[in-house]
Formats: C-alpha cells, structure tokens, sequence
C-alpha cells in the first residue's frame, strides 16, 4: 500500500520494493559490484601474463577459471545489467509512465538476477567454478572432461546460475516490451520517442528472441551436466550443435550490450552540444536494421570450421552489411557536433571516448570481417582487443551516462574536476591495456604461454590494466563524496535537455510527476489530475480518464491507490536460488542411477533441492493471492497495440519468446538427426497410438478451456468449476499416459542417458511435459481461488490468460507428435 | 606459388593502411569539431535551440550524413570484394602437388599421421616450398590447429574434419599452438613444426618409421608413401589415403 511504504533508509524499503526507480538503483549497484568480482579476475590473470609461461600465481584451470568467470561476469552480471539499471531508472520517466507494466516482475528480475550471480560466486566454492570459457564450447562443457566430481558441480552451478540470469533476463524483456509498447504519454507516439528508449526498445525486441535461444542451449547443457543427458558430450555433431545456438545467440548479444550505451551517446550528444541529433530518422531505422539483421551473422564466430563456402560468402556479406548502419550512427554522431555548443562536462567527456573507442573497435571488425584475414585473426588477442575496444567503448558512455543521471537519481551534484581526472585516467588506462593487445595478436586467446617477443605488450596491458582498475576508484570516491558532501541538484542541471526525466525533480517523486505528462500539443505538459477531466476528485478523474480511453475498468480504483511494495518477488527469487543450488549437486545421484558410474552421493543436495521446492511452492502461491494493483496509465499511446489490453500483450511476449526456446530445442533435435543420417533412427516411443490418444486428450482440454472461459464470462461458477477440472483431469490423464509410455521404455533399459537419440526424446518432449505441469499447477491454483474467493466472475481475463498458455502448450505438442512418433 | 604468408601479408597491410588513415581522419574529424564548437561566451542567442520538454525531431544535415556513409560503404565494401578473390585462393588452394598430413588434437598434445603411416607425436616436419595439405580433427574435444608464422589456423573439431593448406618457404622452427580453449593444458598445447629440405624430410620419414615404430604401418605401405610423395597426383593422393585409413584402423 502507497501509505506504509517504508523510505529510502529502511532497509524493509529494498527488498519490498517494486518500483522501477527502486530497482533501477539497485540494478545500478548490484552491476558495479559484478563489475569489481569481474575486474579481480582480470587483475589475477593479467598478472599471471606479465611472464610469458605465467609467473605462477595460476594453475591452468584456475587460469582458465578466472578468464571465463571474468568474461561471464562482465558480459552477463556486468554490461547488461548495468544498461537494464538505467533502463529501468530513466524509459518510464522518458515515456511519461509511472512505473514499468509489472512491477512485481520488475522486482522479480531483479531478484533472479541478483540471486544468479550469489549462485554463480558460490560456485568457486565447490571445488571451482565453470573453466570452459565464456563461450562454453562443447564438448568441454561437459563433465566428461572436468573429471574431478567435485569440479562439476561447481561448474554445474555456474551454468544453473547463468540460466537464472536468463530467467531473470526473459521477465525484465516481456515487461520492458509491454511497457514501452503500452505505457507511452499521450501524443508520445514511437517515432518520437527518446532516443535512448528507442535503443532499449530494440534491445528488448533482440533479448526477447536472442536470451530464448540462450535458455535452450542452456537448458540442454544442464540437463547434460545434471542428468547425463548426451547433447553436447557427443563426437557427432555436438560442437558445432553448440555453436549455431551459442552464436544465434551470442551475436545478437554483442548489440544487446552495445545498444543501450548507443542511445545513451544520443542522448548526451544531444544534451551537450545543445543540437538535434543529425538524421534521427535515418539513424533509427539503421538500429532497427541492425536489430534485426543480427540474427543472421552469427555464423562469423565459425569461418574455421568446416563450413562450406557458400555460408561463408553469405555470413561475410551479411557482416559487412551489419558494419555499414554503424558508420551512419557514427557520422550522425559528428556532425551533431557541427555548429553546436559543446560543454566539455564529465558525461560529454565519457560519450566523446566512447565514440572513438568505438570508431576504433569498429574499423578492427571490418578486419575480421574479411574471411580471409579472419582465418588468421581468429582465437587471438586481435579478436581479444576488438571486441574489448567495441564493448568497452559501450562502458564508456554508461559510465558517461552515470555521472549524466547521478544528479537526477541522487538530487546530488558531482565534483566535475574530480569527474574530469576520472576520465583521463580511464581512457589512458583503456588505451595502455587494450591497444598494445593489437600488437601482441599473435597470442593465442586464453593462454598464458606465448613469444618471448610479444611480453612488453603483455606487461603493458598488465599496467593499463591497474591504471584502469585505479579510475574506477576515483569514480566511486567522486560519487561517494557528492553524496555526502555535494550540492543539491536542480530538476535540470543540464542546459539544452530535452527529455521529460528532466522536467520533474531530482530525484523525482514516488510516482514520477506532478499531474499527468502528455505531448497532446506537441510538447510536454502536465494534465492536473485533480481538474483533468472537469470533475473535482481525485478518483473521479481518474475513473473518467479510465471510461474515456480504456476498458480496464475493473483496475479503475488503481489511479492514486497504486501498491509499491511485495515481499514475493524476493522469495521466488530466495527458493529459485534455493531450488537450483541444490539442483547443481544432483549428478553423483544420478551416476549413482546410471550403469556405468558409480558414486555415493550425498543427501545435502537432495535436501538443499526439496527446501528449495518447497519455499518456492509457497511464495509462488502467496505472490498468486497477493492484491496487488500496479499504477495504471489511463491514457496512453499504444500503438500498435491499441486493441491488446496490457497483461495480454505481455503473455504474448512470453509465448513468443517460448516459442524460440522450443524452436531452439526441436532445431537441435533435427540438426542431430540430420547429422546421424535422418533414416538411420526410428522413433522412440513404443506405441504410436498412444501419442495419436496424447493429442486427441490435448485437444480436447483446448476446448475445455475456451469453455471455461465462457464459464467466467457468463459468472457460471460452476460452470468454470466444471470446465477446469475437466481440464485438469484431462492434462493429468495425458501426464498419465505419459509416464505410463516412459516406464515401459525404462522396463526396457531405455533411460534418457542410454544414447544421443534417447536424449533428444526424452528432453524435448520432457520439456513439453514441464509445460504441462505448470499450466496443471496453474489450473489447481485457479480452481482453488474459484472455490475460495469466487475468483474470475468479475474479471474473466486471468482465465483467458491461462488459455492462451493452455493452447500454446498443445500446439506444441502437435508439432512434437508427428516429429517422434511418426518419423 | 603463393603462400598464405604472402596472401596475409598483402591484405592486412592494405587494410592496416587504409584502417589507419580512415581512423586517423574520422577521429582527427570528430575532436576537431568537438573542438571548433566548443561553448564559448557571448554567442547569438537567435538560434533554434533545443528545449526542455519538446518531441524530438532530427536536426538538418542529412545530405552531409549520406554522401560520408556512401564513401565509407563504397571503402568497406571494395575491400571485401577485393580480398573475395584471395578467399577463393585460399580455398582452393595452390595447384601444385603437394603433400598430405593428418592432424589430430587432443587434451593436449598434437598427433601428425603421414600419407605412409607415419606417426608423430608434438612434432612436424615438411619439406620446405612443398604445400603441406593438412586435415585436421580432434579425439575428444574442441581444439584449434594453428601457426602464426605459416598463418594456418583450422578447427579441431571432433566427428569433423576440416582441410587447409600451408606453404613453409623456408626452413627453420615454427609453433604450433591451440587456439581454442580446450582444458587446463590448454596453455600448453604446443608442437613443433621443423621445415626441412625435401631430403632431409625423407630422412625424417624413414628415422620416424625405424625409431620408435609408432607408425604402426608395414614396409610396404611406406615404400608407397614416399612413392606418392614424389609424383603425387590427386588421385594416388586419395587413394592412399584410403589405404591409410585401413593402415591405421588399429591404432584409433
Ligand atoms: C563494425 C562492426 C563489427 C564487425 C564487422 C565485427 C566483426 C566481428 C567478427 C567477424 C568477429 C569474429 C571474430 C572471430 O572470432 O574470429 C567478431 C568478434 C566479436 N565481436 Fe565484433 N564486429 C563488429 C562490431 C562489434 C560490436 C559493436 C561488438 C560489441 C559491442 C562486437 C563484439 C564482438 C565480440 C564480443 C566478439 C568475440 C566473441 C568471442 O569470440 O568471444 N563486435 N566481431
Ligand atoms: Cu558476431
Ligand atoms: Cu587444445
């Protein structure tokens, strides 16, 4: 309840917190935190490469440890994050909004993200984390070559922790998504939006589709290192299996990291050269070209496999394409420039670095982009310092984005000279650990052996590297400082800013503004709610706004009376942790299981796992009977989902993005098959008849619950009781069917572990069974809330919800029939 | 006869070249402009300045904007088209006859396997000015065959094979290294490559075949060997590869 939410210096204030300035701060300081565990890792191993063969501080695995938990870190807990931190702080006060669509999932992001990394540290302590590099190319990152049990699951919690990270990933896109689709101020249409929103806007549309894809690669990985699963252990076709996910993924993810820190280089070029930004329009459909035409270079990481020429032709053009929309946003850049008022101020002095940083990274991938020259660069310290000089130039602007929304977030001014001495430090460190890296290319990449001829360079990085880590102490001393010591901030401290996070108070209040932003006149103003719409009350207006511009009546007692506080999204967050934490353990039981291992595992992880479920069980259910009524936006721009109301469209976004990981995970199954020669498997399951009953029994409930829906819709409740549990029974009789199937095939001594095809059966339609099992819990929940509180009479949607998920689940399966059954 | 050296060296240094000239230009470019525009008191007041609260619309200069992305795509552009050619070469490789090597990586050593069955272990020798074509893959994991100064890199990856080429023009000691993160040795996943004249590489031959008998092969699928070496044509090539994969069939 907005009433009793505590202030910023209880400490209740930040685990109950779910509102988006909230959790921007902490996204903020939870990734600078990431950002010194990621730096440590590199000291240690930079370090060690002051001696050509290491001077001895490293083991080879505690080498290879820290090189890609550094590389993990920055990329994943780091870079990301840190953008997500602003995102969440500044797009729904540039758009107008008063909170992100979901703020309890916007909290619970941030938990699953905050949890995933304690998960990802905890594995050095089980006998040493994850050592297969941030790329985790198979067959390495299997445990068949971490021999040492105890190396396992301590790899095996990285990779559980990296899939959190992803979860967490997966709720913070589908709720940015329906927010800046959804939530945008009157007359805020999306071609005027702020640039910096446009860039998180097409960051989230590539996460959405790219993290999927991640999930799945991940998924399967897991199931590998967990129950022994074969996808990536095998000599046929799982390195490169693992390549084609990982890159589908990993390329879209170098602009993911990159495209945020871009729209923050807009937004403060324009502010401090007092300029438009030269070519808006053009410069944002480059982004959305860019955005998605990512999808179609990943084959660039693999030019040296035996990929044949053809591919490589078509991979090297799309690359180059991919360069050309960046030399637009680069010379947009310059000449935004031309005839302004340039304000050397800290921020300005960041963004200008990281322009440069980036015209060098970017001319360094057009080298790499030559196949030619890629044959020869390819796993070396030029690979190294391009994509350090690319996406560090990406820190660059954050950080300049930083000290431009430190006076905003904190109400407080920062010393600039000591910002100024900040900068200097870090482009002078930058440059000394970074450039010589060009120079010493010939090294091969993760290694600590290399030419004597090559150490100068090498102990050059190692200095730069020290400088670089010392001006980041000066950052937090020059923010430590203001906050103790500096000025107060004015609403704007920056002449020439355009956007609306500037036209409120620094910091800005609970629910963002005074009155309602709109640009009906084409330009911002603030609607006072109380006179808006000719009535007097508070909540009256509200609810004419309501009647006049949407049909979300029953959230009408929102405005005003919104909730920013739930414990929940911090349990989900605590029993994942738990739950995965203990899943990591779970191997030795089921070599313990499996015929040609044998182990006596321990009951910790079993425990550790039940306690997981079970405080997982009940958060889930109290964040399910939870009232909680996030602020809404009576009036809004939406296009182009005017016509979709907003928990919908952020169901859609899920199911989109599930459909990528099911895409992903029926790909691997056909990639497999085709690379083992189609024919020479036949299905697996016994009985085709009892796949044909599966559908049929999956179809009907579909009606079932198109039924149930109607139900609601009519307030027959015991129609609705009726038509779910016949739903539920029938989803129970299909699990029935189900489990019947799988225990005649291990009668048989057919387990998931028995061959690569098994493995491919039993996950992919094991994943599908998952689906099922939440849609069954879900039913059971809603059933229970019918009986208890008369639930979905008034307001049907939650049902219709379900059924969008319901019959998502089936289509699956109709897709998975044919595809193990019949082929 | 080129070699990959020569087609490495002529590429990267036409795009070191142009590389640092356009980011000598378009980075002396931008700090001269931030420079020339820098804030300075007492300018007019009459401009069109940007203001608080606005919606966003572009500022002018677009035609500026596309005539300098036409140039630097029409740059970025030719060049790649430029090296497609020098691709195509090195796909093909040269005509020339030349010899036939199988490599494979493991956790973490290099085995070399010669068109007669010999074997070796961390070293390879070549006769120098000869094309060495090497066919590489990998027992366990995923590894990256590769010497920087012969600028011959290819995957190792298991269940695949992946085929190149190197020319070696003058004798001497070279590196093998592993590229690709493969294991705690990985650090230390080295070989040696010896380029030798061509008879001192028969010499080498024959030594590996008396010394340690690691080849595995019997007389008669050497005489072949050395007899393929000297005249081979492509298809005595494949042909002995054939009968080396039967050669070897115990060994795997
Ligand atoms: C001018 C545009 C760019 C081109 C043509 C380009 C090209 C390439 C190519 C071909 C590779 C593969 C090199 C190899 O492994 O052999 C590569 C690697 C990489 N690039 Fe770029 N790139 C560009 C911009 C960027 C940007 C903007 C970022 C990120 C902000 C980035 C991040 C990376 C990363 C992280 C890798 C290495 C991944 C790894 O192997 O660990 N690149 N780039
Ligand atoms: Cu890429
Ligand atoms: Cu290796």
């Amino acid at each position: 309840m907005a009433e009793n939410f505590p202030p910023m210096t209880s400490v209740k204030r930040w685990f109950v917190t779910t509102n988006h300035k909230d959790v921007g701060i902490l996204y903020l300081m939870t990734a600078l935190f990431f950002l010194i565990f990621g730096g440590v890792m590199a000291l240690l191993f930079r370090i060690q490469l002051l001696e050509p063969g290491g001077i001895g501080i490293l083991s080879g695995s505690g080498y290879n440890q820290s090189v890609s938990a550094h590389g993990l870190l920055m990329v994943f807990w780091f870079l990301s994050p840190f953008a997500f931190g602003f995102a969440n702080y500044v797009v729904p006060l540039q758009i107008g909004a008063k909170d992100l669509a979901f703020p309890r999932l916007n909290a619970l992001s941030y938990w699953f993200y905050l949890f995933s990394g304690i998960l990802f540290a905890i594995s050095f302590f089980q006998g040493g984390t994850f050592e297969g590099g941030w790329t985790m190319y198979a067959p390495l990152n299997v445990p068949i070559y971490t021999p040492a049990m105890q190396a396992t699951t301590g790899g095996t919690a990285a990779i559980l922790g990296l899939t959190l990270f992803v979860l967490s990933t997966t709720v913070g896109t589908v709720n940015f998504l329906t927010t800046i689709h959804r939530m945008r101020a009157e007359g805020l249409g999306l071609w005027n939006m702020p640039l910096f929103t446009w860039s998180m806007l097409l960051t989230v549309w590539m996460m959405l589709f790219a993290f999927a894809a991640l999930l799945a690669a991940l998924l399967l990985l897991s199931t590998d290192r967990i129950l022994l699963t074969q996808y990536f252990a095998t000599q046929q076709g799982s390195s490169l299996l693992w390549g084609h996910l990982f890159w589908f993924f990993g390329h879209p993810e170098v602009y993911i990291v990159f495209f945020p820190a871009l729209g923050m280089m807009f937004e403060m070029f324009q502010t401090f050269t007092g300029r438009r930004l030269v070519g808006r329009k053009w410069v944002i459909i480059a982004m959305v070209l860019v955005a998605v035409q990512s999808f179609l270079v990943w084959m660039h990481h693999m030019f040296l496999t035996a990929i044949n020429l053809e591919i490589k032709t078509l991979f090297m053009a799309t690359t180059i394409g991919i360069s050309l929309p960046f030399d637009l946003m680069v010379f947009s850049l310059i000449y935004t420039m031309v005839k302004g008022r340039v304000r050397f101020t800290t921020p300005f002095l960041f963004s200008l670095g990281a322009l440069v940083l980036f015209i060098l990274g970017g001319i360094t991938g057009v080298f790499l982009g030559a196949v030619v020259l890629d044959y020869e660069f390819r796993g070396t310290y030029w690979v190294v310092a391009h994509f350090h000089y690319v996406m560090v130039s990406g820190v660059t602007a954050l950080i300049g984005g930083l000290y431009y929304y430190w006076p905003k977030i904190t109400g407080k001014m920062y010393d600039e000279f000591l910002g100024k001495v900040n900068f200097a430090v870090y482009f002078v460190g930058f440059n000394l650990l970074y450039f010589p890296m060009f120079l010493a290319w010939e090294t091969p990449r993760r290694v600590f052996h290399y030419g004597e001829g090559l150490q100068i360079y090498h102990q050059l990085a190692t200095l730069g590297a020290f400088v670089l880590g010392s001006s980041f102490l000066i950052l937090f001393y020059t923010l430590g400082k203001s906050l103790v010591s500096g000025p107060d901030a004015p609403d704007n401290p920056w002449e020439y800013a355009r956007t609306a996070e500037w036209a409120t108070t620094s910091p800005p209040p609970l629910e963002n503004f005074d009155g309602r932003p709109t640009y009906a006149s084409g330009k911002l103003e603030f609607v006072d709610t109380a006179t808006d719409g000719g009535t007097a009350t508070p909540g009256e207006a509200a609810r004419a706004d309501l009647e006049r511009a949407s049909h979300d009546v029953a959230q009408a007692h929102g405005e005003g009376h919104a909730d920013h506080a739930s414990i929940w999204p911090f349990g989900i967050g605590l029993g994942t942790f738990v739950l995965f934490l203990g899943l990591s353990g779970m191997t030795s039981w089921v070599e313990a299981f499996h015929p040609e291992f044998s182990s006596n595992p321990s009951y910790l992880y079993p425990s550790i796992t039940i306690l997981g479920v079970g405080i997982l069980g009940y958060v889930l259910f109290q964040f399910g009977v939870e009232q909680f009524e996030a602020p809404e936006m009576a009036v809004a721009e939406r296009w182009p989902f005017e016509g979709i109301e907003t928990t919908k469209l952020g169901v859609w976004f899920f199911l989109a993005s599930d459909v990528i990981v099911f895409g992903a995970v029926i790909g691997a199954y056909v990639f497999m098959r085709i690379n083992a020669g189609w024919m020479s498997w036949g299905p697996i399951p016994e009985h085709a008849w009892a796949g044909l009953l599966n559908t049929y029994i999956l179809l009907t409930s579909s009606f079932t619950v198109v039924l149930a829906l109607e139900m609601a819709r009519r307030k027959s409740k015991k129609g609705l009781l009726a038509s779910m549990s016949v739903t539920l029974l029938l989803g129970l009789t299909f699990m029935g069917i189900k489990a019947w199937e799988w225990s005649e095939k291990f009668a048989h001594g057919d387990y998931w572990f028995s061959g690569l095809e098994y493995s491919l059966y039993y996950v992919t339609t094991g994943l599908h069974g998952l689906h099922v099992v939440l849609g069954l819990l879900l039913a059971g929940f809603m059933i229970y809330r019918v009986l208890t509180v008369d639930a979905y009479l008034e307001d049907s949607r939650p049902v219709e919800y379900f059924g969008l998920y319901w019959h998502f689940v089936d289509v699956v399966w109709v897709f998975l029939f044919p595809l193990f059954y019949l082929l | 006869m080129q070699t990959r050296v020569d087609v490495f060296d002529e590429i990267f240094l036409v795009f070191l070249g142009l590389g640092t000239l356009v980011g000598i230009v378009v980075i002396s470019y931008t700090l001269y402009n931030a420079y020339k525009y820098r804030d300075v008191d007492g300018r007019e007041k009459d401009e069109d300045l940007p203001t608080l609260g606005e919606l966003p619309t572009g500022g002018g200069g677009g035609r500026k904007l596309f005539v300098s992305f036409g140039l630097s795509a029409i740059v970025v552009i030719s060049l790649i088209v430029w090296t497609y050619g020098m691709l195509l070469y090195v796909e093909d490789g040269p005509s020339e006859d030349g010899i036939e090597v199988d490599v494979e990586g493991y956790t973490f050593a290099w085995d070399f396997e010669y068109e007669n069955g010999v074997t070796s272990t961390g070293e390879m020798a070549v006769p120098v000015d000869t094309t060495v074509w090497i066919d590489v893959t990998s027992r366990d994991v995923w590894h990256t065959f590769g010497s920087q100064e012969l600028r011959v890199k290819a995957d190792a990856i298991p269940g695949e094979t992946d085929r190149t080429w190197f020319i070696a023009d003058e004798t001497g000691e070279y590196r093998i290294e592993c590229f690709e993160l493969c294991g705690p040795g990985h650090s230390g996943m080295n070989a040696d490559l010896i380029v030798m004249e061509e008879d001192e590489f028969q010499n080498w031959l024959d030594e590996q075949q008396q010394g340690g008998g690691d080849g595995g092969s019997g007389e008669g699928a050497s005489g072949d060997g050395q007899q393929n070496e000297t005249d081979a044509g492509n298809e005595s090539t494949d042909a002995q590869n054939s009968t080396n994969e039967t050669n070897g069939g115990g060994e795997s």
